[in-house]
């Protein structure tokens, strides 16, 4: 009785992992076959494997500019959303005064926003400063949509930190701007960490944004290029799939390094 | 959600730095200004305009007078409220479910728990991309499956049928969100105190009694804001649509935003004023919704004391 | 080295509550090892972060070497703390602790090796220099924070409440290494603690705080000896002093007491005569009582035994005494043979009896002033 149970828990366990994991296993098969095996066949094997589709999507398809733009607009609007988010949320744990929980609470309620509050006129501040259709528009537009959730995280890893510490090495005789940078910042790193590589998915994954503020071919992000694609060459469903998988490897491999950081970070505030 | 009122770091007293505080604050605070409340209340003031390149005309209400008949917004009012009420049931539902196997520690956990995980990360883009095939007709796996089955009738144009595309949609969001909530729900599990459960032991409580009576009291909180999380993630919903059916057929998927979208940017309008006042009605609306579901909660909480 | 001189010193967080540390008068000398005791609350900690300059001073002045430091910043003020918590950076290793406060000092890169090292051999830590916190013992991480703040050789060492995170035994011995640090260093230390063995065996001088206000300022021995106050008595001392109300009688000489049945003639050398009728406290040490050997002793206090500690070399004894309402404690000898609910005499001893005010204060050291003076 046991044993049968336990069978059929595994059993559905087993078939809810096809369910789950097939799309992502099919679409890693079809993006080592040509399209013409592929027409043939939507379910076989790749054999042989075309290995060379991937330098050809690269190099052919404009993905290498796709990827290049999205790693400088993400790498860069990480970098400035988690320095600006971790100053101000150093600020918001440390020092009390009277605007504290106000600034907080304003920071934070802007998650619940739906983005089309904001992205109309940003389409038009944008046009207007000449930042519009570039990829600096877009990385700072990034960075104001993440900041909300960054705070919201270092804040509270920030506020558990003991004031002791920074009384410490005001004795020592370092400055408020010096502790945050050779005390708390360092101190933090863990929840950092979490904040860069969530932020990073997130805004790798971006589209609504994206298609908003950028038009031109050659500031494409990876989600806009593979849109575009599937709109030129709707039939090459084996190249799309080799897009799709450029797309999808970089957030694999940073899962795969840092699996437990990032889901601590996509659970943080959702656990009470 | 938000937890306002916890007390900052002790320095209470100390003359406050108000140098440093202000150094700290103000990139954040720039950012803030300049492109989120800057531009939420320039599309305030747009909702009263309309605002055509280098011409903007007062018009007071006309805007939202002409959205209160406006029946396309109001069709994808419904669908995205039909979306943002079933995600959650069916989403935290499987997902509780999972995370109870996997505490319960079957065989394999670690790997379920990754695999389960992994369509979370893939953007919207992707994710639409291979539904749409998976969804195909001619040759998509489901109507194969159906096909060889022998089930031919059954087999149709998922996200072509208007009476398909939307469940169908739903489904593809829940095959991304379960595994999120799978995680959350594992992760307050692990965090439940063990000697609660191991006093129920004691108490003669199967598994069962164990779940009602003990586990889902405890990770309550964990599944009301969970619940919380889904709905505001799918009000918001616009990257899954906009890829697969861009609202069609017949506005059967059509959603708040995309609906926005396609007034602001791809009707020959050009005023992006209507599209404004949308998206304030819209924000108003959601965070009615929003408030409303917490405090239906906390209400609920309160009774149980 | 330096002379840290407190005057008038408050501390107030909101008009709404009473101050935290009020009028606070203290000098403390050259190489002195003062020690701010007191219950929680009572504004020694207070005191000593307005010295450390983490708090802000309401009013009244701090001058270190007679320069006024009120709005001198924590880290110009060239003072060290050790904190309850320690305090470690847990980022960076044993060396990097103690080296950190130096660095921003832009000292020559050997002098901080040099100073480090020796801190470091001082405490014996050497062997440790590269593991970070985690990875340290409580001791161990307690000498880290010494020696944090060793190498700075400040002018002055504040240490707040620093042995209370170590067990008993390691309480012990770091007690005894502070002093030695002292002697050897021949600072100006401040030192916080609610803990009188430790004060009564650190402290150059003491001074007891209560609710804000200082109690009493001097050294260990005067102070348990010539309590100035009702607090003071009953705070210092283990078990403490028994205070007991009492009456004066119109007895000639205004020197006898009466409480319950019992009269006590105190001598002229403990009190001036009192005023016939006033209500007064007596003081007595438990030490200075003791079981009656003779049951027939017409001078004893007669009362019931509540409880009985035995401790091994002594025994504890609390006695009921007829209308009075706390139990006096007696230090009776390790082999007393004595049960609960035995009636049992008690002897004291006038010479060493107290005499406290109405309002709290002592006349006895009141009148002991006098006749010195």
């Amino acid at each position: 009785m046991r044993v049968a149970t336990q069978s059929i828990v595994m059993a559905i366990l087993c078939a809810y992992t096809m369910f789950a994991a097939g799309p992502f296993v099919w679409a890693a098969m079809l993006s080592l076959r040509t399209t013409s095996e592929i027409h043939l066949d939507h379910f076989a094997l790749p054999d042989p494997m075309h290995w060379d589709k991937y330098p050809d999507a690269w190099f052919n398809s404009n993905y290498s500019i796709y990827f290049m733009n999205s790693l400088q607009v993400v790498v860069g609007a990480v970098i400035l959303v988690t320095l600006i988010g971790a100053m101000a949320a150093h600020c918001l744990a440390r020092y009390r005064f009277r605007l504290n929980r106000i600034i907080y609470f304003v920071l934070f309620s802007t998650i619940i926003f739906p983005p089309q509050v904001t992205i109309i006129s940003l389409f038009q501040i944008l046009v207007g400063y000449g930042l519009y259709n570039s990829k600096l528009g877009l990385m700072l537009v990034y960075v104001a949509i993440q900041l909300p959730l960054t705070v919201y995280i270092l804040e509270s890893f920030f506020a558990r930190i003991p004031a002791d510490l920074f009384d410490a090495a005001r004795m020592d005789g370092y400055s408020d701007w010096a502790i945050f940078w050779r005390v708390a910042l360092p101190v933090a790193m863990p929840a950092v960490t979490t904040t860069v590589i969530l932020n990073f998915i997130l805004l790798w994954n971006e589209f609504l944004f994206a298609v908003v503020l950028i038009t031109d071919e050659a500031n494409r992000t990876l989600p806009l290029g593979i849109q575009r694609f599937i709109g030129d060459t709707q039939e090459d469903i084996g190249m799309i799939a080799t897009g799709l998988m450029i797309a999808i490897i970089p957030v694999i491999v940073v899962y795969a390094f840092f699996s437990e950081k990032l889901i601590q970070g996509m659970t943080a505030g959702a656990v009470k | 959600m938000a937890k306002a009122g916890r007390p900052a770091a002790t320095d209470d007293g100390v003359r406050r730095p108000w140098g440093a505080i202000l150094a700290f604050l103000l990139p954040a605070l720039t950012v803030y200004m300049a492109l989120t409340a800057y531009p939420a209340f320039r599309t305030l003031w747009n909702s009263f305009h309309v605002v055509l390149p280098r011409r903007e005309t007062f018009v007071g209400l006309d805007n939202f007078v002409e959205l209160a008949q406006d029946d396309i917004f109001w069709h994808a009012v419904r669908n995205t409220f039909v979306w943002a009420a079933a995600s959650p049931l069916i989403e935290v539902t499987i997902a509780t479910l999972l995370a109870l196997a996997l505490y319960a520690k079957v065989p394999g956990a670690r790997f379920f728990r990754v695999a389960w995980f992994t369509p979370v990360l893939m953007s919207y883009v992707v994710v639409g991309i291979l539904w749409m095939w998976i969804y195909n007709y001619d040759w998509g796996p489901i109507n194969a499956t159906l096909r060889a089955l022998g089930l031919d009738g059954l087999a149709r144009p998922w996200l072509g049928d208007p009476d398909t595309a939307l469940p169908a949609l739903i489904l593809v969001t829940s095959w991304m969100w379960v595994g999120f909530n799978m995680v959350v729900m594992l992760a307050a599990l692990h965090s439940l105190p063990r000697e609660v459960i191991e006093a129920a032991e004691l108490d003669n409580c199967g598994w069962g009694g164990k779940l009602v009576f003990i586990i889902l009291p405890l990770v309550r909180p964990t599944l009301l804001n969970l619940v919380v999380l889904s709905f505001i993630g799918k009000m918001k919903i616009f990257d899954l649509v906009w890829i697969t059916t861009k609202g069609n057929p017949l506005w059967s998927t059509e959603t708040v935003s995309t609906y926005v979208y396609k007034r602001a940017f791809e009707w020959s309008t050009f005023d992006l004023g209507y599209p404004s006042t949308i998206a304030i009605v819209w924000f108003v609306i959601v965070m009615i919704a929003v408030l409303a579901l917490t405090r239906a909660f906390r209400v609920r909480d309160k009774l149980e004391y | 080295m330096a002379v840290v001189t407190l005057n008038g010193l408050t501390k107030r967080y909101d008009r709404a509550h009473p101050a935290a540390a009020e009028d606070v008068d203290l000098e403390v000398a050259d190489g002195e090892f003062m020690v701010l005791l007191g219950p929680s609350g009572c504004g020694k900690t207070t005191t000593l972060r307005m010295i450390a300059g983490l708090e802000s001073i309401t009013s009244g002045t701090l001058s270190i070497d007679g320069r006024v430091v009120n709005d001198v910043p924590a880290r110009d003020r060239d003072i060290a703390m050790v904190f309850q918590s320690y305090a470690l950076y847990p980022h960076m290793s044993v060396r990097d602790n103690m080296a950190f406060g130096l660095r921003r000092r832009q000292m020559p890169r050997a002098e901080i090796e040099q100073r480090v090292r020796d801190a470091a051999e001082i405490l014996g830590l050497s062997t440790l220099m590269d593991r970070k916190p985690h990875a340290l013992s409580g001791g161990q991480r307690q000498r880290v924070a010494l020696g944090r703040a060793i190498v700075r050789d400040p002018k002055v060492f504040l240490f707040d409440e620093p042995l209370s995170n170590l067990d008993a035994a390691l309480r012990v011995s770091t007690r005894s290494e502070i002093a030695a640090l002292h002697r050897r260093l021949q600072a100006t230390m401040i030192y916080v603690t609610h803990d009188q063995v430790e004060a009564m065996t650190l402290g150059s001088r003491i001074c007891i705080m209560n609710a804000g206000r200082i109690a009493q300022v001097g050294r260990p021995m005067d102070v348990y000896r010539m309590p100035a106050d009702t607090f003071v008595a009953g705070f210092l001392g283990n078990p403490p002093m028994n205070l007991i109300p009492a009456t004066v009688t119109d007895a000639p000489g205004g020197r006898e007491l009466r409480f319950g049945p019992n009269r006590v003639e105190v001598p002229a050398a403990r009190t001036a005569p009192l005023e016939a009728g006033s209500a007064v406290t007596l003081g007595l040490r438990p030490e200075h009582l003791a079981p009656a050997l003779d049951a027939s002793d017409s001078a004893a206090l007669w009362g019931e035994v509540v409880t009985v500690e035995p401790l091994g070399a002594e025994t504890l004894v609390r006695v009921h005494l007829p209308e009075i309402a706390d139990p006096v404690i007696v230090r009776a000898p390790g082999e007393s043979e004595v049960a609960i609910g035995d009636r049992i005499g008690i002897r004291l001893d006038p010479s060493a009896a107290h005499v406290f005010h109405a309002d709290g204060h002592s006349m006895t050291a009141a009148h002991h002033q006098a006749r010195r003076g």
